[in-house]
């Protein structure tokens, strides 16, 4: 295994507080939530994994024997709902990423066998080549049609996460317009423009 | 498509604001040496992008070097310097991409822009042909680019996924070309691709009115500008796509850059998207 330190981005004489807040920063950015469905699932479980492992070793290393410490959440939450599923093969399709494959299959579904499932697959293979507007409409006919079904729903609400971009970081479409009235950071500036005036102003007597 | 990839000046650090300064100063000095002086001229945004993350991904920059710039030669500039032809690479991608860009247009402008075009254009296929002599690839990808967009905008039913696939492939061809595992090539397909698709989508809405005006294909076209929920269907889908690209984005490993990679994807995009998306707002400013 690499040098665990380097595996967190730290350097070796980081202390235990930055070591974990490297950790968390690095697990927030490869969580498997972030990742449904994603054709890059797999890679960034391996790395989840990589960073848990270096997060392991350090603690074990510095001999903290805390072990609540290198609490963590781990692995994800995956469907695996479908085995009996009628487009078995399909399902086994996309988990390989062969995704001509897979539409062929489902192309060849008459009309009248066109399930909600059949909807939510077909999405899925629109998501796996980026085809974000088509993959959207398909899980939105698939809930539809059987709004019972958690598997669906789950991928329709990844899509909504992603499309409000909760995770990024922005999501005000206005802020950055310079359009908004006094927020909290005005407020903020204006009590420190006033604190150095009066710090001016005794200065001054 | 240009200029769109775009940093966000206020939230960068010194340090990277002059290292992407001089990236973009090192490029502009290699498309002089490559073709030559008009050929600057064309020297894009996401071109230096492209320098940078080709820079990042081969680990090549190897420091930086004082100079003077040569549209002003009273303005102190440093250079990016690069150990292998990262540079050569992006001033290629530079002129090749304006090459096939003027094609189209040729096409579709106006007859006073079209002269102007038609003069600048043997330059160009110039220049294009010493640029393919060592970057073929990079030719292959931009040319089946427009091919494919030809065949799809002919299409009257074609749908916004449809009409995006060819930028985005094509991008996602380009950055494949860096990897140097399977693994990296995934990582950096996907990237490319939603990049690409994010690059034609913001495009498409930057030249709404220009195309519907002259009557020029546009995937937003059969749309109504003032809807509001038009409008939050193609924010929903720009969002989606760079989210999507830097989800991708995390799971490289290029170091160097990372700062400014970074305050692109989170910040400096989102802005020029939604300066862009703005105007499809309506009166309706809430």
């Amino acid at each position: 295994m690499n040098n665990p330190y380097e595996v967190l981005g730290v350097s070796e004489t980081a202390t235990d507080e930055e070591i974990k807040a490297a950790y968390r920063k690095l697990a927030k950015k490869y969580h498997p939530d972030n990742y449904t469905d994603s054709p890059l699932a797999d890679i960034a479980e391996q790395k989840m994994k990589e960073i848990n492992e270096a997060y392991d070793a350090i603690n074990e290393m510095r001999q903290k024997g805390k072990g609540t410490d290198s609490k963590r959440t781990s692995g994800s939450s995956s469907y695996q709902s479908a085995s009996s599923s009628q487009f078995y093969s399909v399902r086994i399709y996309i988990q390989r990423n062969m995704i001509d494959q897979a539409e062929q299959v489902l192309e060849s579904t008459p009309m009248g066998n066109r399930t909600a499932e059949w909807y939510y697959l077909k999405g899925m293979c629109a998501y796996r080549r980026g085809w974000n507007e088509q993959a959207f409409n398909n899980f939105t006919t698939a809930c539809n049609m059987d709004p019972q079904n958690g598997e669906y729903r789950a991928a329709l609400n990844n899509m909504q996460n992603q499309r409000s971009y909760n995770y990024g970081g922005y999501n005000q479409p206005n802020m950055q317009n310079g359009t908004m009235g006094c927020s909290c950071c005005d407020v903020c500036a204006a009590m420190m423009c006033a604190d150095c005036m009066c710090d001016c102003c005794s200065a001054g007597c | 498509m240009f200029g769109y990839l775009q940093i966000q000046k206020s939230e960068l650090l010194v340090r990277e604001y002059e290292a992407y300064k001089s990236v973009y100063c090192g490029l502009c000095k290699q498309m002089g040496r490559d073709y030559s002086f008009l050929a600057r001229f064309s020297l894009s945004y996401d071109c230096t992008f492209y320098a940078m993350l080709l820079m990042s991904l081969s680990k090549s920059c190897s420091g930086f070097k004082d100079g003077r710039c040569t549209f002003n030669p009273l303005k102190k500039c440093k250079f990016a310097l690069c150990e292998d032809d990262c540079f050569s690479k992006a001033s290629a991608f530079s002129v090749l991409s304006v090459y096939y860009k003027l094609k189209d247009d040729i096409k579709d402008e106006r007859f006073f822009k079209r002269l102007f075009i038609r003069m600048l254009f043997p330059f160009f296929s110039h220049w294009r042909n010493k640029a393919l002599k060592k970057y073929s690839e990079i030719d292959n990808y931009l040319s089946q680019m427009t091919d494919l967009q030809s065949t799809a905008e002919s299409d009257p039913e074609c749908s916004v996924d449809e009409s995006a696939h060819p930028t985005a492939l094509m991008l996602s061809n380009l950055f494949a070309l860096e990897s140097s595992s399977d693994e990296d090539k995934r990582i950096l397909r996907e990237f490319g691709y939603q990049l690409g698709r994010w690059i034609y989508l913001i495009d498409a809405a930057d030249d709404y009115d220009k195309d519907i005006k002259n009557g020029n294909f546009n995937p937003y076209k059969s749309w109504e500008k003032d809807s509001k929920e038009q409008q939050m269907k193609m924010v929903s889908s720009l969002n989606q796509s760079l989210a999507r690209a830097y989800d991708a984005y995390n799971l490289t490993d290029f170091k160097d850059f990372r700062g400014i990679f970074d305050n692109m994807l989170t910040l400096g995009l989102p802005s020029v998207q939604n300066k862009i998306t703005a105007k499809f707002n309506g009166g309706n400013n809430e």
